[in-house]
């Protein structure tokens, strides 16, 4: 049994396999670093107290239970939901919360902030929780998006008005192409005849459509719409706060792209192809 | 002796290639023109057939059979950036994907061979992937339709008896991406990794089949018999998201999508189709009717629907029936044909009819009148494929499948 966030304790329940995790998570404020250079105020779900841009994945096995501590670090309220399951729907800044949730199958969840959603996502504050079978692991893609000059206004907690966004920056586990490809959880590495999982959550705003060079995918898990079960499609849409489990199993070698076939999804701030964009490599 | 003779033709049968090669050559030009609904002409990039062709947007559809050995002779006389075709879903090696920086870009005066073997049937794109964000937006795209070993009339191999095959082909335009300050971008042909700045998104003009508004109206025709296995192919290159409202007489299901049969078919009249899927709809009418798909065009950050248009679909006549009161009063002969047909009116009474001739992919090719019993029409202009003659004739409607050699 495999977990990586650092606070993990398990009880293994001998008789059924079954294992509850305590878990701590921190909300933090902090500087993100864009791939141009510019810095912004972003919020994220992380492991410790210490900012990082990247959402922590929490990480769970079938059948798993989770009770979760929840610390805001930030200097205004916060909930804590993951989506279809419950949680907290407020968090005063310096306070700390206490929420739980089992998890029957495998699967992929959204966890975010219910109490202003979608302007804790504008500034980056949402994450994934992947429930797997015993033995499986997978690749993450976190995907979101930011529009650069609304972020000092939702960083002061001002309105936006969301049926003019038009976001510039769009990224994978807070990473933009090519910086993406140095992170091992996400850029899919693989051999011909792997049975490889990816694990896909939309944490933005937008809606996104992710489309695989070389290869078709099986979807596994659809938040959406469990009638795309079965599915297999070059071409993935995924919604706000929507999930998707994908296996591939490469039939050739080669290094070959993924990215957001809204092809303006595909830069940072203005610039192709510094977006939504990396690539899988099969030996 | 005998025996050794018989094993060896026999091997060398089953050593043969049962598939044909096909080889397909695609000229790419950076110098198109296409004229909006309004009137305005943008400048566009795009692909043509040959030579003599400015480019068209959409470009030429590519229709190949699964199982094929292809070989795409891509010429780029265009001068500039380079461009490549990226074959979208076609799954194929990293040598022919068609990513500049991952397989091979093809500069001025060059020709790009991509090699692949056709993969299963259904329906593709191809675009350029060179800055693909504004080489897609210029024009350089084009669907790809791979037909079953058993034939066109098929949708996949041991799939749905198909007897229309309409292609509905959405995107859309932003005028000022077309400004030769934006499609004239810069490029390192020194580096592998082209940084280029694009424009704000804000697209004027909404397409099917390259066409909008009072363009599209009348002349792409979604055309069909009661009873009859209507596919609808549905597809999205633009950067918005697509939903496809059709009439409930059309009885539409989702049967497929991205090249492949669905797990479960979906009977819906609304089909959502995002940037880069396609889905295969099929429709079997139950009664004779007019009506229209709308097509809305979505804002994906926003969920504001911008835009719709309307494509005209005209349910006319019965499969099978050979009921005196829908024989059609046309014929047209020799089916198949090269260069010319002959257009007969049966009808004693009434010599004048009204001809539109459409494409595979419902667009209306030549409208034109006829007043005498017999007409000959030069076909010669056409290529290979099949097209519908539609006679509307007030109340009277008739649709002719023909096939051009």
């Amino acid at each position: 049994m495999k977990f990586v966030i650092p606070f993990s304790i398990f009880i293994l329940f001998a008789s059924s396999g079954l294992a509850v995790e305590l878990d701590t998570i921190f909300i933090n404020r902090g500087t993100y670093t864009t791939i141009d250079s510019n810095q912004w105020t972003f919020l994220a779900f992380n492991s410790s107290p210490a900012f990082s841009s990247q959402n922590t994945v929490i990480k769970l096995l079938e059948s798993d239970s989770l009770q979760l501590t929840v610390v805001n670090n930030d200097s205004v309220a916060h909930g804590f939901e993951v989506k279809g399951k419950g949680g907290v729907s407020s968090i005063a800044p310096g306070d700390t919360a206490y929420t739980s949730y089992s998890f029957s199958d495998e699967n992929v969840f959204v966890y975010h902030d219910p109490l202003s959603s979608s302007n804790s996502r504008g500034l980056g504050l949402g994450g994934m929780i992947h429930v797997a079978k015993a033995n499986r692991t997978a690749f993450y893609w976190n995907i979101k998006e930011l529009q650069s000059d609304w972020i000092e206004d939702l960083a002061q907690g001002l309105p936006v008005d969301w049926t003019t966004y038009y976001p510039d920056y769009f990224l994978i586990n807070g990473r933009s192409h090519p910086d993406i490809t140095q992170d091992a959880t996400a850029r899919v590495e693989g051999s011909v005849g792997d049975t490889i999982h990816i694990a896909i959550s939309n944490t933005g705003n937008s809606d996104h459509s992710i489309h695989f060079h070389g290869y078709h995918c099986e979807i596994l898990k659809s938040s959406f719409d469990t009638k795309w079960v079965g599915r297999m499609k070059d071409t993935f849409p995924i919604q706000p706060l929507e999930t998707l489990l994908l296996q591939l199993v490469p039939h050739q070698v080669g290094e070959y792209p993924v990215h957001d076939h809204n092809l303006v999804a595909v830069s940072a701030g203005g610039i192709y192809p510094n977006g939504m964009f990396l690539t899988l490599l099969i030996q | 002796m005998k025996l050794l003779t018989i094993h060896i033709a026999c091997f060398l049968i089953l050593s043969l290639d049962v598939y044909s090669q096909q080889v397909r050559q695609i000229i790419g030009r950076n110098v198109g023109w296409k004229t909006l609904s309004d009137g305005n002409n943008v400048r566009v990039f795009g692909f043509a057939d040959n030579l003599s062709q400015y480019p068209d947007v959409p470009g030429p559809t590519l229709e190949f059979t699964e199982g094929d050995s292809v070989i795409i002779d891509f010429w780029n006389i265009s001068q500039g950036a380079p461009h490549t075709i990226h074959l979208h879903g076609l799954d194929v090696n990293q040598e022919n994907d068609g990513v500049p920086h991952l397989s091979f870009e093809v500069h001025h005066m060059e020709h790009g061979f991509y090699r692949f073997r056709a993969p299963a049937a259904g329906t593709y794109l191809y675009h350029c992937h060179v800055v693909s964000s504004i080489h897609v937006q210029a024009g350089m795209y084009g669907l790809i339709v791979i037909h079953p070993p058993s034939g066109e009339n098929y949708s996949w191999e041991g799939g749905y008896e198909i007897h229309r095959d309409h292609r509905l082909f959405m995107s859309e335009i932003d005028t000022v991406w077309h400004n030769d300050t934006v499609l004239l971008h810069e490029y390192d042909t020194t580096s592998s990794m082209h940084h280029v700045k694009i424009p704000i998104y804000d697209p004027q003009h909404f397409l099917v089949n390259g066409l909008g508004q009072s363009q599209l109206i009348d002349s792409v025709i979604v055309t069909g018999q009661v009873d009859e296995n209507i596919y609808v192919r549905l597809a999205n290159i633009g950067y918005y998201k697509n939903i496809v409202v059709l009439p409930s007489g059309l009885n539409a299901r989702i049967v497929s999508s991205d090249g492949r049969p669905l797990s479960t078919e979906i009977e819906t009249d609304s089909v959502v189709v995002y940037p880069g899927e396609r889905f295969g709809v099929l429709c079997q009418a139950s009664e004779e009717f007019e009506s229209e798909i709308s097509v809305v065009y979505s804002n994906l950050n926003t969920g504001v629907s911008v835009a719709t248009e309307v494509v005209e679909v005209d349910i006319s006549g019965f499969l099978g029936i050979d009921d005196s009161e829908h024989q059609p009063e046309v014929r047209i002969s020799p089916n198949p044909a090269d260069d010319f047909v002959t257009i007969d009116v049966l009808d004693q009474e009434n010599d004048e009819v009204l001809v539109k001739l459409i494409d595979p992919n419902s667009r209306v090719l030549d409208v034109f009148q006829i007043t005498q019993k017999r007409t000959r029409y030069d076909v010669s202009y056409l290529p290979s494929g099949t097209f519908f003659f539609y006679f509307p004739r007030g109340e009277e409607k008739w649709t002719l499948k023909w096939v051009k050699k």
